[in-house]
């Protein structure tokens, strides 16, 4: 399988210093580590919200850095740990979100299998204010889902889910990125998630930060 | 009409005794701004003396270098406030807040010096006093906007973040942020347009009135220097805003939260 991305020497800040990472295009990976390992930092290195301070991250064997970073955020999209959803109707989030991205938005028909794969029945037609965290959650992942990334990233998807819903929203959306092609890496402390799903899962218990080498 | 009658000393030191009521209704009330009370009327009552003696020096020996020296020591003053009550913001920030106080200050002033009342920019007796209006005006205009427009970041961080992880460009994200802060700003300008003349006479109309100015002359000088002072506000906050928030962030579109 061809490579999507891959990192060198990659230190951020001067403080976080990762090992050389490759991943498959398709695949699935989970990332693990103890808190403070820089696993949320590294996803965001990945979509360019922040830059590395040394070292070097490919995508598609061009450097990001040299890469239009709305352009590289559209196709590498980021499903952050805090849940953003404006206070209006499932629909009108899907349609307020699209428009940020200047993009079209999705039919009803094709909200409805997004939510689905997130594992949610609801209509379309009610608010998200009094949704509970976990409801909150599935539909922000299915936003994530309709931009149609080409690698998508997820930062503790099912921290508020329980382990049965967990376990259905990552079936569906591992079947969803495998039948679409896209390459999920998810940061999540479940293990139980990471041994079931992963393909290929990285530790970054291991690397070297300012604050672990007091230890 | 009159001349104004002037105050004597003995008479004018018994509005002091206003200020107990306050003092009272403060105490009564458990504010805690007793300190801040005596400061600000210390402070008020010193500046005016000081503003009253170089003002009367500057009118019996006119000279554009006094008339030039006041309006940047006003508008550095205005400055000065805003950038102390907004320390957080970065260096480019600051420059854009400075630039835009400065440009349309000065701007709005000749307009209105030359323009409307038809005076000589150096004349003291014009340029001093309105460009204490519509500098103080912009200044509070620029604080409340500058204010709201880092609060409204500060409480939108994860819809700021969220929208930037897919994809949005931060003008589409802040620019909306600037719009509102603008709105917030320019409110109390128009509002007080609103009721101007029926609930209150202005500040400016009552003393040309109380010097002996025709009310018919006062009301064309207050209904222009009210035009001035809302465009003053609204391009001045516009200017540090729309500038502003483009300083925070980077070629790489991304965000600084140091704003």
């Amino acid at each position: 399988m061809a490579k999507i991305l891959e990192t060198t020497n990659l230190v951020f800040n001067g403080k976080l210093y990762y090992p050389d990472i490759s991943i498959n295009r398709g695949s699935i990976v989970f990332i693990q580590g103890p808190s403070g390992s820089g696993k949320s930092t590294f996803l965001r290195l990945i979509n360019n919200m922040v830059s590395p301070s040394e070292g070097k991250i490919l995508y598609n064997d061009v450097d990001i850095e040299k890469l239009d970073s709305i352009g590289l955020r559209r196709k590498i999209i980021l499903a952050g740990q805090s849940i953003y959803l404006f206070n209006d109707t499932i629909r009108n989030n899907f349609i307020q979100f699209h428009k940020y991205r200047e993009t079209q938005s999705p039919k009803d028909r094709e909200i409805k299998e997004y939510l689905n794969a997130c594992c949610i029945d609801f209509s379309m037609g009610i608010s998200c204010e009094n949704l509970s965290g976990g409801e909150k959650q599935r539909i922000f992942l299915a936003i994530a889902l309709s931009f149609k990334p080409e690698t998508l990233l997820l930062d503790e998807p099912t921290s508020a889910l329980d382990s049965s819903t967990a376990d259905c929203v990552m079936t569906n959306i591992v079947d969803y990125c495998k039948q679409s092609g896209i390459t999920l890496i998810v940061v999540s402390h479940d293990t139980t998630l990471a041994d079931k799903y992963g393909e290929q899962i990285i530790n970054f218990g291991g690397i070297e930060n300012e604050w672990n080498s007091f230890y | 009409m009159s001349g104004i009658v002037s105050i004597s000393i003995q008479r004018f030191f018994v509005i002091y005794l206003l200020l107990s009521i306050v003092l009272v209704i403060m105490k009564k009330s458990n504010i805690d701004q007793t300190r801040l009370l005596f400061v600000a009327s210390m402070r008020m009552t010193v500046q005016l003396v000081i503003a009253g003696f170089i003002l009367t020096y500057i009118l019996k020996n006119p000279h554009p270098a006094f008339t030039i020296g006041y309006l940047v020591a006003m508008i550095a003053f205005a400055i000065h406030r805003v950038l102390s009550k907004n320390k957080e913001l970065n260096l480019r920030f600051k420059i854009a807040i400075g630039a835009s106080l400065s440009v349309s200050g000065i701007a709005v002033v000749l307009f209105f010096v030359i323009a409307i009342v038809n005076q000589n920019i150096f004349n003291p007796q014009y340029t001093i006093p309105l460009s204490g209006m519509i500098s103080g005006n912009a200044m509070t205009g620029v604080n409340l906007g500058t204010k709201t427009f880092r609060e409204i970041v500060d409480s939108e961080r994860s819809k700021i973040e969220t929208l930037l992880n897919f994809g949005a460009k931060p003008q589409h994200i802040l620019l909306p942020f600037v719009n509102q802060a603008l709105e917030t700003a320019i409110l109390p300008t128009l509002n007080s347009m609103v009721g101007m003349g029926i609930v209150s006479l202005p500040g400016m109309m009552t003393g040309q009135i109380l010097s002996g100015t025709l009310p018919t002359t006062a009301i064309l000088y207050q209904i222009a220097i009210m035009i001035a002072i809302c465009t003053v506000v609204c391009l001045s906050v516009f200017g540090s805003l729309y500038f502003g928030y483009q300083t925070l962030y980077n070629n790489r579109n991304q965000i600084n939260y140091l704003l």
